[in-house]
């Protein structure tokens, strides 16, 4: 039997918060992110502001070129997260299969509940409406029968919308879908796609399972099914977190190899102290670099023992960074980030192996 | 280009380069071996860009010529052909033909010119060694090498040559193995390298003949080993190996001499119980008696009694089974002598029948 998944999206969410507790922001090009005379971008902004080509993680400094009389406001997490906080508890009433990849959006199972006769489209619209009267904030849902394809109806009628696309007319919808709407197909695997003259899901669909395995990897086996309009990922409700980074933007470009090691220092010191409150170690560091053009890299190195020490893993950055171009090109961003992680047993259990060299 | 060739006469060499070829490459010429046909010889070449082997064979039957080709299919063609094959090369456009009896390959090739050229320093020092002489050295020092550890200079070997005496040493940090030799020639210096992990375990691999008269020459940078027809030449780790001399500067409890046999059985045995991830086993030892034993988190428990003479004060310590099981097993003698240190903060496991080699093994605390 196909499952029934809604995946509801709030719209414009920081930015409709702000426009709810601030109503001289009301139907006005409101910017929530950094403001446009530092280097941050455009975290969310109202739909006001996209009338002028504004969207999320563009340079804040862009967004008042194209719009100069835009409001620009830092964003206030802690009023987020309740609102968030809300909607996840109206989600529970319906099911206990809730997977929130983020604050502002969810993935519910409904193919086992109860409420309205079991009708997913029922259940959205249900949904849409109790969040409107708890928060005074607008959502869209897609209703289908797997996460890809409800997460696409989401998005078709933003915002305060609602889509439905069935089993019979998800293998038809995905065919005349552009490459550039698939979720999970970034600007970077966009363009090789176009490359290789794949434009819409009709023409992925034409690639052989060789293909997409050779020229993607892994994720090939992705494209492929969803071609085909298939998804079989669950909604999964007890997400663990597999990674834990930290990163920072720079006010100005750098390019100086001592400053950014010395920068490196401070994030690993951070995310190593971040780690040791999770009681958690980590076996595989990734470094990321955005440079000035927002070309962005990752480098990663995995061990067959726990990274400990700032100086251990000073070490592989440094090692890590030999394969970038750092020293050449400007950078505007770095970040560090553990991966494979574990919990510490050394310390939980009291054996320690003695080390002639520590 | 074209060569005639026994097939027993190019598999070993094939098989020493492709051990060296990583599997997955960032170059795709790093697949390919790279054949040169001068001089009547064919010369092999196969590099990750760490190590390289080169391989020179004799040849009868040739014309001169370069290509590269992908070195593991070559070698899976030749190993698979019957034992007495001749295989006939044969260079046509972009593509290497390979005939023996009635069978036909044609393999992709790419330019000579684009094959990566290992870079080396002029080296600066030289001696020479019999390979069953440096065999037995790495031997019983290559199994205590750290693995991808952090600290990078672990994951080698460290040779130190001193005039006339050579020290290799081995360690992961839990363990360590130290061998001295005579290399019996002046050599008028004194200096460290540390050859990396992967480059050990293929030179190990390369030394099958025991009476071959090695050439070692080494920079601060590269070291190169003549062995017969074959140079092997790999990147140094350019670090300081940490300073272990403090671990023999201390007093020690009397030693302990135990049947060899019957002391690895028993750690075999109690190790079966230990903790899987620690492998944390008690020595408890007395002037009669040696007791292993070990407990797990399912509270189950293992013990061994060893009958000892003893002189010393009562010990007790703990270790990993499987560290003191890797030293135990590299003694060539019947007798294992043992010795702790007083403030228990290691232990010697020797050879009585041969001072050259001493491994020592760091304890736990459980």
């Amino acid at each position: 039997m196909a499952r029934k998944i809604i995946h509801i999206d709030m719209d414009a969410f920081f930015a409709a918060v702000e426009q709810r507790d601030f109503p001289q922001y009301q139907g006005k090009p409101l910017v929530v992110g950094g403001m446009p005379d530092s280097r941050g971008v455009v975290s969310t902004c109202s739909y006001e502001a996209r009338k002028y080509g504004i969207h999320s993680a563009m340079p804040a400094a862009r967004a008042l070129q194209l719009c100069p009389q835009a409001i620009f406001v830092k964003p206030r997490f802690a009023a987020y997260q309740e609102a968030s906080r809300q909607i996840r508890e109206i989600f529970r009433q319906y099911t206990d299969l809730i997977e929130p990849p983020s604050l502002d959006e969810a993935y519910l199972d409904v193919s086992l509940a109860t409420a309205c006769r079991g009708s997913a489209m029922l259940i959205a619209e249900d949904i849409k409406r109790k969040i409107t009267a708890a928060t005074q904030l607008t959502a869209s849902a897609g209703v289908s029968y797997n996460k890809f394809l409800a997460k696409i109806a989401s998005d078709l009628n933003k915002p305060n919308g609602i889509h439905l696309i069935t089993p019979e007319q998800g293998p038809a919808f995905v065919e005349t879908l552009p490459i550039g709407r698939f979720h999970g197909i970034g600007r970077a695997t966009e363009a090789k796609m176009l490359a290789l003259g794949i434009k819409t899901g009709r023409d992925l669909k034409k690639c052989s399972r060789e293909l997409l395995l050779q020229q993607f990897g892994k994720v090939g086996n992705f494209y492929y099914h969803i071609a085909r309009g298939i998804d079989n990922r669950p909604v999964n409700n007890h997400r663990t977190r597999k990674s834990f980074g930290v990163e920072m933007t720079f006010q100005q470009d750098i390019d100086d190899p001592e400053l950014i090691t010395r920068h490196f220092q401070d994030l690993l010191n951070k995310a190593l102290n971040k780690l040791q409150q999770k009681k958690l170690v980590a076996r595989t560091i990734t470094i990321k670099i955005k440079y000035a053009n927002f070309d962005l890299i990752t480098r990663s190195r995995t061990l067959n023992s726990p990274l400990m020490t700032v100086t251990s893993c000073s070490r592989l950055v440094a090692d890590l960074l030999k394969k970038t171009e750092i020293g050449t090109r400007k950078i505007r961003l770095l970040g560090v980030a553990f991966s494979s992680l574990e919990e510490q047993v050394q310390s939980r259990s009291g054996v320690r192996q003695m080390d002639l060299f520590a | 280009m074209n060569f005639i060739i026994d097939r027993e006469h190019l598999l070993a060499p094939l098989q020493h380069i492709v051990n060296v070829i990583e599997k997955r490459q960032t170059m795709p010429i790093l697949a390919n071996l790279l054949m040169v046909i001068k001089d009547e010889q064919l010369v092999l070449t196969g590099t990750d860009l760490e190590i390289q082997i080169v391989v020179r064979i004799k040849l009868d039957n040739m014309t001169a010529g370069t290509v590269t080709v992908p070195a593991r299919k070559l070698l899976d063609i030749c190993r698979l052909l019957p034992s007495t094959a001749q295989i006939k090369f044969t260079l046509q456009d972009d593509k290497l033909k390979i005939n023996s009896g009635r069978s036909r390959f044609s393999l992709s090739t790419l330019p000579a010119d684009d094959y990566p050229k290992f870079d080396e320093d002029t080296f600066s020092y030289q001696f020479k060694i019999r390979a069953d002489r440096f065999k037995k050295a790495l031997d019983k020092t290559v199994f205590c090498m750290a693995n991808q550890d952090v600290r990078y200079y672990l994951n080698g070997l460290m040779i130190n040559i001193s005039n006339d005496q050579m020290k290799l040493v081995a360690s992961d940090g839990h363990r360590l193995a130290v061998y001295d030799d005579s290399i019996e020639q002046q050599t008028g210096y004194e200096t460290r390298i540390i050859i990396p992990r992967k480059g050990i375990l293929e030179l190990n691999r390369l030394l099958d003949d025991p009476e071959a008269d090695l050439t070692i020459q080494f920079s601060d940078n590269n070291i190169r080993i003549c062995i017969n027809n074959l140079i092997f030449s790999a990147k140094l780790i350019d670090a300081k190996y940490p300073d272990f001399s403090k671990v023999f500067q201390q007093s020690f409890y009397p030693q302990i001499e135990i049947q060899k046999k019957t002391f690895k059985d028993a750690l075999t045995r109690v190790s079966i119980l230990a903790n899987e991830k620690f492998k944390g086993i008690a020595f408890d030892i007395n002037s009669d008696s040696l007791r292993i034993s070990t407990h797990n988190p399912d509270r189950e428990e293992a013990e061994e009694e060893l009958l000892i003479d003893y002189p010393g004060e009562d010990i007790s310590i703990a270790f990993n089974a499987q560290y003191f099981l890797d030293a135990v097993s590299n003694l060539d003698s019947e007798l294992a002598i043992i010795t702790i240190a007083e403030n228990s903060s290691c232990c010697f496991i020797e050879d009585p029948n041969d001072e050259r080699f001493k491994f020592i093994v760091m304890p736990m605390l459980l």
